[in-house]
């Protein structure tokens, strides 16, 4: 079951901080966000972290490899796309208009 | 059922094929582009991968059935009902008419009174039962049920495939399941969650069903992209090129494709931000799909292909799916998209992607597997004729359609004027929409005619390395007669002989000494054999379980709430009687299974089947769960008419109750798996628990006592669905304590029987920690406030 776990947590992080990150910006944009705090850093933040996240993973996973190759080779390229994925999918939070 | 979605689908084009046509009136072509869509994409396209995976499965993996053959037959019996149901709807003039995705407030009782829509909701999420059942058993065949030896990196790559699969479906579903539970609840007894003076915002549905519909997308392209993994590298005569590259793309594929729901939703003023987040996410997807074009690609390039039918469909593929796959980049950009939204241009799209990535690798594959499922070598050669009807008509009507769409033809219109200058191209996408339909006809003429007098083939006529191929063909009902180790992803190409050593009983579990059926479960990551499965027999339970679920589904149509929930009761009696048949009243040890090798039954093992199945189950029901939340957020952070007059805030005895009781059903079944550990009695553990249950319900309770009316204001019909889903849940941990009790008496547990109690703990788990989280969802305004 830790080889499934390694294939499959990198990814699962990946939409959980993507979800967060989109939650953090509807948040931002609604009512109950203060007027007085501004959204872009929070959502930097935000992004910073998910993309932190990742590179963590891929770190732990490449320190303690599975005995399986395959498992390894694979869980290790999954990681580093979950790790590329949260750089890219959550990149307009520094490019675009935050609430328009 | 694809021939029932196929004749809809002629009705539409002849509707189209000319100005102000009048064939239909727009009532009936209401009710047949929504019927055309509902029965493809939940009646045709997910059962029929499902009923191929069930049947051929098995045989792949080299075990000898499904791990829950009831539940296979189950799953069957709620589909083949449901199906009919949505069938004489549609025979009568009750199917829905508000298009496949059911968009409310077009779907409210103002706006579709009748049953129609009703009839969409309750028995389509009867039919979910089905794809959940089926999702749960292949993820528990694939993880635990399969040949000795046959470690991750050995597995088939379709098991790989449909591993994914399965799991999405746990994770996608669940969100369309809950959001039609709302929509029915809304239109039943007026629980405002999607009116938006009342505090509910018709997005939200847009949401629950997107995170659904998208990934929906993948969950039915990736079993036939499963199925191309499978077929081109024994067309080519060679081994997949990148076998670890396609796994980790099909993986990558199905987490990202649940990024991707909101592109569906471009044009209903989102701020720019969250467009570009899920822009950015629908390309991205284009990388793992690419990866996989590329490497099948690869795998022509090293291979010697030749050119039998399954590879002219899988030409036929390419050709098409490459097309869907890059109009799909253009939708997922969106300034393009916002030009074409709700055009021709999307259905020619979506048809691109479905037909040619979906029907046409699953034509393919029912053509390489048709020896396995008749034993027979197909003679006529009718199936190339219909090719050659199929894609070229196929491409004449959809790139017409791509075009009416880019002139501006909206989506769901009855009917259009001579002026607006779509009259020729709608006549041409029709005449092609037509020659596929007898393309498609001459396919089940070729199939039809050659299962029933072709000449009897060999074992193996492709040549495939992989394990389905070593039975005797037409293959026997228990697949394998011997249980094989495998030391490779081709074991038919690395041992000659392989077919042979199984049917001589040299594998594991060859004799049926103990007269029962008997299959090897092995362990997740590297296969090494773990315990011997008892598989249930020939039995009726299924069917009548699937009667009374039906009853319990359809009842409300009639408004007949009473006989569904006596309906549930009986239900819940059935399962209970289901339960009963497994199990064993003495410890029996370790079992020869053959090989030299002795294993314990897995009812004497603390991860029994019935565990992992409930493990995954769970997964959906927490996705459930997690949905609920994000509706929830969702009105609280979105919806205009929020903040409601006032937050319910808890009391200082419903938190101790909530905390307690969930501490409680912790406890409970640990002190009880402990107590059977020193064959000491489990009973006060089991009524710890069972009083946790108790607890937690009377907290849930509060909430309802403290809002007694649901129907005022979305905030409070939530509150209600949140303590219903407590109280579900806690009701359901209380049942199955009950259960263990008087299978404890029975004689059903031991010191080493414990499983039945680490089963009841996991729903305990589940009941305590949803429970405490959906009271603190509950409460925390208030208290904030």
């Amino acid at each position: 079951m830790r080889d499934v776990l390694r294939l499959s947590v990198p990814l699962a992080l990946w939409l959980a901080g993507f979800s967060g990150v989109y939650a953090l910006q509807g948040l931002t944009c609604s009512r109950h966000w203060p007027e007085d705090l501004p959204a872009r850093p929070a959502l930097l933040v935000g992004w910073a972290l998910a993309v932190l996240l990742q590179a963590v993973l891929l770190w732990l996973i490449s320190r303690d490899p599975s005995p399986s190759r395959f498992v390894q080779g694979t869980s290790l390229a999954l990681a580093a796309v979950s790790l590329l994925a949260a750089a890219w999918t959550s990149m307009p939070v520094a490019l675009t208009s935050t609430c328009l | 059922m694809f021939a029932l979605g196929g004749v809809l689908a002629m009705l539409i084009r002849a509707q189209l094929a000319s100005p102000h046509s009048a064939f239909m009136g727009p009532e009936v072509y209401n009710q047949v582009f929504t019927m055309h869509g509902t029965v493809m994409m939940f009646l045709f396209a997910i059962p029929f991968f499902e009923a191929m995976t069930v049947y051929l499965l098995p045989g792949m993996l080299g075990t000898r059935d499904m791990a829950y053959p009831r539940l296979s037959a189950y799953g069957f019996w709620c589909y083949l009902i449901g199906a009919a149901t949505m069938v004489v709807a549609l025979v009568l003039g009750l199917a829905p008419a508000d298009g496949w995705f059911m968009y409310p407030p077009l779907t409210s009782t103002e706006y579709s009174p009748g049953i129609n829509a009703d009839v969409w909701l309750l028995a389509i999420t009867f039919i979910e039962v089905s794809a959940i059942a089926a999702a749960v058993e292949v993820v528990v065949t694939v993880l635990r049920y399969r040949a000795a030896g046959m470690s991750l990196s050995r597995m088939p790559i379709f098991a790989w495939y449909i591993l994914v699969v399965a799991v999405m479906i746990l994770t996608a579903f669940p969100p369309m399941i809950l959001g039609s539970v709302l929509l029915e609840t809304e239109r039943a007894l007026d629980w405002p969650f999607f009116q938006v003076d009342k505090g509910g915002d018709a997005l939200l549905w847009q949401h629950l069903f997107w995170l659904f519909g998208h990934p929906e997308v993948y969950i039915i392209f990736l079993p036939a992209a499963g199925m191309i993994a499978t077929i081109l590298p024994v067309m080519a005569r060679t081994t997949l090129l990148g076998y670890g590259w396609v796994v980790g793309a099909a993986v990558s594929l199905a987490v990202l494709s649940f990024g991707l729901w909101v592109h569906h939703m471009f044009t209903t003023g989102i701020p720019h931000m969250g467009l570009a987040f899920f822009s950015a996410a629908s390309t991205l997807v284009a990388v793992p799909t690419a990866v996989q074009i590329f490497a099948w690609i690869g795998t022509l390039w090293k291979g010697r292909p030749e050119l039998h039918l399954p590879m002219l469909w899988i030409l036929g593929f390419f050709a098409t799916f490459v097309i869907g796959g890059l109009t799909g980049v253009m939708l997922a950009v969106v300034p393009f998209n916002w030009q074409v939204h709700d055009t021709h241009f999307v259905v020619a799209h979506l048809h691109y992607v479905l037909i040619g990535g979906y029907v046409f690798p699953m034509v393919a594959a029912v053509y390489y597997f048709l020896p396995i499922i008749t034993g027979r070598t197909r003679f006529f050669k009718l199936g190339e004729v219909a090719f050659w009807l199929v894609v070229p008509g196929f491409h004449v009507t959809f790139l017409a359609v791509h075009l009416v769409g880019l002139l501006g033809m909206r989506r769901r219109i009855w009917t259009y004027a001579p002026e607006d200058g779509w009259a020729i191209i709608n006549l041409v996408a029709s005449v092609g929409g037509f020659v596929t339909a007898i393309g498609f006809a001459l396919i089940v003429v070729d199939i039809a005619v050659n299962a029933a007098v072709a000449s009897r083939g060999r074992r193996n006529p492709w040549g495939a390395g992989t394990l389905e191929w070593a039975t005797a063909i037409p293959s026997p009902s228990y697949n394998v007669a011997s249980i094989p180790e495998v030391r490779g992803r081709y074991p038919l190409h690395d041992d000659p002989e392989i077919a042979v050593r199984i049917a001589r009983g040299e594998g594991y579990l060859s004799w049926p000494t103990r007269k029962r059926r008997e299959t090897l479960v092995v362990g997740t990551s590297r296969a090494e054999p773990l315990q011997v499965a008892v598989l249930p027999g020939n039995d009726g339970l299924p069917f009548v379980m699937a009667v009374a679920t039906a009853v319990v589904f359809l009842a409300p149509l009639w408004d007949a709430y009473r006989t569904a929930g006596v309906a549930l009761l009986v239900v819940i009696a059935l399962a209970l009687r289901w339960a009963w048949s497994n199990g064993s009243t003495r410890d029996e040890g370790p079992l020869d299974a053959g090989r030299g090798t002795s294993l314990p039954s897995a009812w004497e093992v603390p991860d029994p089947p019935g565990w992992w199945g409930s493990l995954f189950l769970l997964l959906a029901d927490a996705t459930m769960f997690g949905s609920l939340l994000f509706g929830y957020a969702f009105l609280w952070t979105v919806a205009p008419a929020w903040p409601p007059a006032s937050y319910v805030a808890p009391g200082l005895l419903d938190v101790l109750l909530a905390l307690v009781g969930a501490a409680a059903l912790a406890a409970g079944p640990r002190l009880a798996a402990r107590a059977l550990l020193a064959s000491r009695g489990p009973w006060i553990g089991l009524l710890v628990a069972l009083a946790g249950a108790g607890a937690l319900t009377a907290a849930a309770a509060s909430i309802w006592a403290a809002r007694p009316d649901p129907t005022s204001h979305a905030y409070d019909a939530t509150l209600w669905l949140l303590g219903g889903f407590v109280a579900l849940h806690t009701t359901l941990a209380a049942i199955i304590l009950a259960y263990v009790c008087f299978r404890v008496a029975a004689g059903y547990a031991s010191s080493v029987r414990i499983g039945e109690t680490r089963i009841a703990q996991l729903w305990c788990d589940f009941a305590g920690s949803t429970g405490l989280v959906a009271l603190a969802a509950a409460w925390l305004p208030g208290v904030f406030a």
